[in-house]
């Protein structure tokens, strides 16, 4: 029983890594516009 | 890139590199020493702003206001900034976030105005920029999300703990975990209801805001206290609202970006370039500069850019984007054209009559603006927001003042805590964003997405549906409906090569009826008249008929009429049936002429028929019956539609229908059966009648234990076990909207 004062803080941090990479692409504008680029290339 | 490997990603990529390679475009990959620059949004300051003087010395300017969240923030900006000296009206949009101000020069200017907006909490922007509010919620949302449901799991363990007596170290470690998870989302995910909260306050306002925020704020503050303190501190309920509260407000937020978009969409169906006559030859222009007086051509398969009279050539012309009909005109000089409409086959010379905003279509694209621009009601949770608040406020510091007085200062902070957990309108608040996502889904079930909650409440008290003909009651395809089999055979190998409806109507009858395809041979085609050929060594020539039916006729004047038409959805009569059972009476509008709506109508079981309406006289209308009180649903498909869509209380596209109208509909049938409306209007009676319950629910738990509370019955432990039970009634009856709407369609 006594992993869990490290795996739960690991499990978090793992999670929260993720969680970053998310911020960090919604920052960046990955999902400003969900409908638009897929039809982009057919109207070019 | 030259020289290296052949190798693509998909086939888009490969497409485009054989594209740019065939017009020897890659030497731009070669010679470029930096990838291209992007338009970088320009500063600006609110000096620079172009104002408009008005003949009466007051100013005028039109801006975009973000961070929008509700209907009761358009009041109060609208209020607040009517109340400043110099001010001497201001409206906003809730749908668009646009705003026109009017103000007197002398006394303010437009910085303070935009000043003051922007101390409210919102951002006001210059009318025409680049918009993208879900920057801002999203990371929110994500973060809120992921602690919520971490915490969740935590609290999971830390329950069972209870029952199975844990190791007070685990405990501990749990209880720290959810604080730390905890604490993100209380300092900042929740940030957008605090400055909401912040601005109302500042101003005198209470929206629904001031005590969401002031619920977190206690809950957190009381959690962390209670981590300390080794109590058990209920952070999951904290994180589970933020997160549900900030999806529904970014869900909201999407919807009404779209319906914003949709007006600019419109505009953008006029072709951007026009081919315009000069006196040596032909020239390329933009649409934007064309001018009265012009000629301009237009070949076989492009559109018309602007309103203008035929004066050279002939042509079959599709105007079912703008008047609704559903087969191809013959347009000859003198014939009236019309921007967006296609030309199917042949070439014209037009003069140009109006441009740009003065066409149908530019009219329509300031129709379906002005419509969105006119805001909606405010919700009843947000009506009692001010009150809850009030009450709830005056409670706590009355209660902490008679337990002070009674027991000391100790007892009155347990005691008005108590007061200000069990207040919490966690319950009210997710009354309405959870029915609407069960009522939503429920309907989207049945084939009828609707864009929010908002039209989707709306549906519930419609009484009067109008229907617009061509691709919403009928299947919006040209269609034979009479021919004899030696009609098609023959007139299937005059029309084989060519490319319009008709043709295509023709052909595939052939193919159903298994009729082999006759040869025809020295086949001419005049454009705008018909066809002519040699089939088994006669003549025959195919013209247009009257109302969409074709003549075939042969040089020894043998005559075959192929009647031609739109046919009905197979399903409509029996949905329409359904709806005037529900209680709504159902309408056809059409743009098409008389006869042919009368007979569809007929077919449809409609009674009530408008004919020949174009798209104004279709948004007048539906305009007339609201101003007389009725709650009126429009559907219907074509780019002509879109005003009739965007003035109805609710308005359906067909998915299968132009994009503009999509883009301004509140829902999209996705089956194309109008039987999904019928689900809509259940869905939403169903919605609407749990979401009443629900806040009753909510106000008679909120009333019973606040005064548990304040008598000292409540402590903040047993306040936190209530108010998850308080949500999760709410949850509970929200999921059982699907199994009342499955009932109603049994019944």
């Amino acid at each position: 029983m006594n992993g869990i004062f490290f795996l739960l803080p690991i499990a978090i941090l793992l999670g929260l890594v993720f969680l970053v990479l998310f911020i960090v692409a919604a920052r960046s504008g990955q999902f400003d516009d969900m409908d638009d680029p897929p039809e982009r290339m057919l109207r070019d | 890139m030259e020289g290296a490997q052949d190798e693509f990603c998909c086939h888009g990529c490969e497409l485009a590199w054989t594209i740019i390679h065939g017009a020897g475009l890659q030497r731009y990959y070669d010679e470029r020493t930096s990838f291209a620059p992007r338009p970088q949004p320009a500063r600006f300051s609110w000096e620079a702003v172009p104002v408009q003087t008005a003949p009466d010395g007051t100013a005028n300017a039109k801006l975009m206001i973000d961070g929008l969240r509700c209907a009761s923030c358009v009041w109060v900006t609208e209020r607040v900034l009517e109340r400043m000296p110099g001010v001497c009206d201001a409206t906003v949009s809730y749908a668009t976030g646009r705003t026109t101000l009017r103000w007197d020069p002398n006394r303010v200017n437009l910085p303070a105005l935009a000043g003051t907006i922007s101390s409210l909490g919102y951002r006001p922007r210059l009318l025409g920029e680049e918009s993208s509010p879900d920057r801002e919620l999203l990371p929110r949302v994500g973060v809120a999300t992921f602690a919520a449901m971490n915490i969740m799991l935590v609290s999971v363990s830390l329950y069972a703990g209870w029952f199975s007596s844990m190791e007070p170290r685990f405990v501990v470690l749990l209880q720290w975990a959810s604080l730390a998870l905890a604490t993100p989302v209380a300092l900042w995910a929740a940030d957008p209801f605090y400055k909401g909260a912040w601005g109302g306050l500042k101003n005198g306002v209470l929206h629904m805001d001031v005590p969401i925020a002031i619920a977190i704020v206690v809950l957190y503050v009381h959690g962390f206290v209670a981590t300390l303190t080794h109590r058990d501190a209920y952070l999951d309920s904290l994180a589970m609202l933020v997160a549900l509260l900030l999806a529904g407000r970014m869900l909201e937020s999407r919807g009404r970006r779209r319906a914003a978009e949709a007006a600019t969409a419109l505009a953008a169906t006029a072709p951007a370039t026009a081919r315009r006559r000069t006196e040596g030859g032909v020239e390329t222009i933009a649409t934007a500069e064309l001018r009265v007086g012009d000629l301009v051509d237009v070949g076989s398969g492009q559109e018309v850019p602007a309103d203008g009279e035929l004066v050279e050539g002939g042509a079959l012309v599709m105007r079912s984007m703008v008047t609704g009909e559903a087969t191809p005109v013959a347009a000859g000089p003198g014939d009236k054209l019309l921007a967006g409409s296609l030309v199917e086959d042949g070439a014209v010379t037009l003069r140009v009559e109006q441009t740009g905003a003065d066409t149908m279509l530019g009219r329509m694209a300031s129709d379906v603006r002005a419509a969105a621009d006119r805001g909606i009601g405010v919700t009843s949770a947000d009506r009692m927001a001010p009150w809850f608040t009030a009450a709830t406020l005056t409670i706590a510091i009355a209660t902490f003042l008679w337990w002070w007085m009674a027991e000391g200062v100790g007892q009155g902070i347990i005691t008005s805590v108590a007061v200000l957990v069990v207040a919490c309108p966690c319950a009210l608040a997710l009354a309405r964003p959870l029915g609407a996502v069960a009522g939503l889904g429920a309907a989207a079930r049945r084939g009828l997405m609707v864009r929010s909650a908002d039209p989707l409440l709306s549906m519930a008290n419609i009484d009067l549906a109008a229907l617009d003909k061509t691709g919403t009651v009928t299947e919006g395809a040209l269609e034979v409906v009479d021919a004899c089999n030696e009609a098609i055979r023959i007139a299937s190998g005059l029309e084989r090569y060519s490319v319009h409806p008709a043709a295509t109507a023709i052909l595939s009858e052939a193919n159903r009826r298994r009729i082999p395809i006759s040869r025809a041979t020295n086949v001419s085609e005049v454009a705008g008249e018909g066809i002519s050929g040699l089939v088994d060594d006669r003549r025959w020539k195919l013209r247009r008929g009257d109302a969409g039916s074709v003549q075939l006729e042969s040089d020894e004047g043998e005559i075959h009429t192929i009647r031609m038409g739109d046919t009905l959805r197979a399903d409509t009569p029996a949905a329409i049936r359904s709806l005037e059972a529900l209680g709504v009476e159902v309408v056809l509008l059409s743009g098409d002429h008389v006869e042919v709506a009368n007979g569809i109508a007929n077919a449809a079981g409609i009674t009530r028929v408008f004919a020949e309406f174009d798209p104004q006289q279709k948004r007048r209308w539906i305009h007339e019956r609201r101003s007389e009180g009725r709650k009126v649903l429009f559907a219907g498909d074509g780019l002509n539609d879109g005003p009739g869509i965007a003035e109805a209380d609710v308005g359906i596209a067909m998915g299968t229908g132009a994009a503009s109208s999509v883009l301004v509909a509140d829902g999209v049938i996705a089956g194309g059966s109008l039987k999904a409306l019928l689900a809509g209007i259940r869905a939403a009676r169903a919605c609407h009648h749990t979401i009443r319950v629900n806040e009753i629910r909510s106000i008679v738990y909120n009333v019973t234990a606040v005064a548990a509370a304040v008598l000292g019955f409540v402590n903040p432990l047993v306040a936190a076990v209530l108010m998850p039970l308080s949500s999760g009634v709410v949850i509970w009856s929200a999921s059982r909207i699907e199994s009342r709407v499955a009932q109603a369609e049994a019944a």
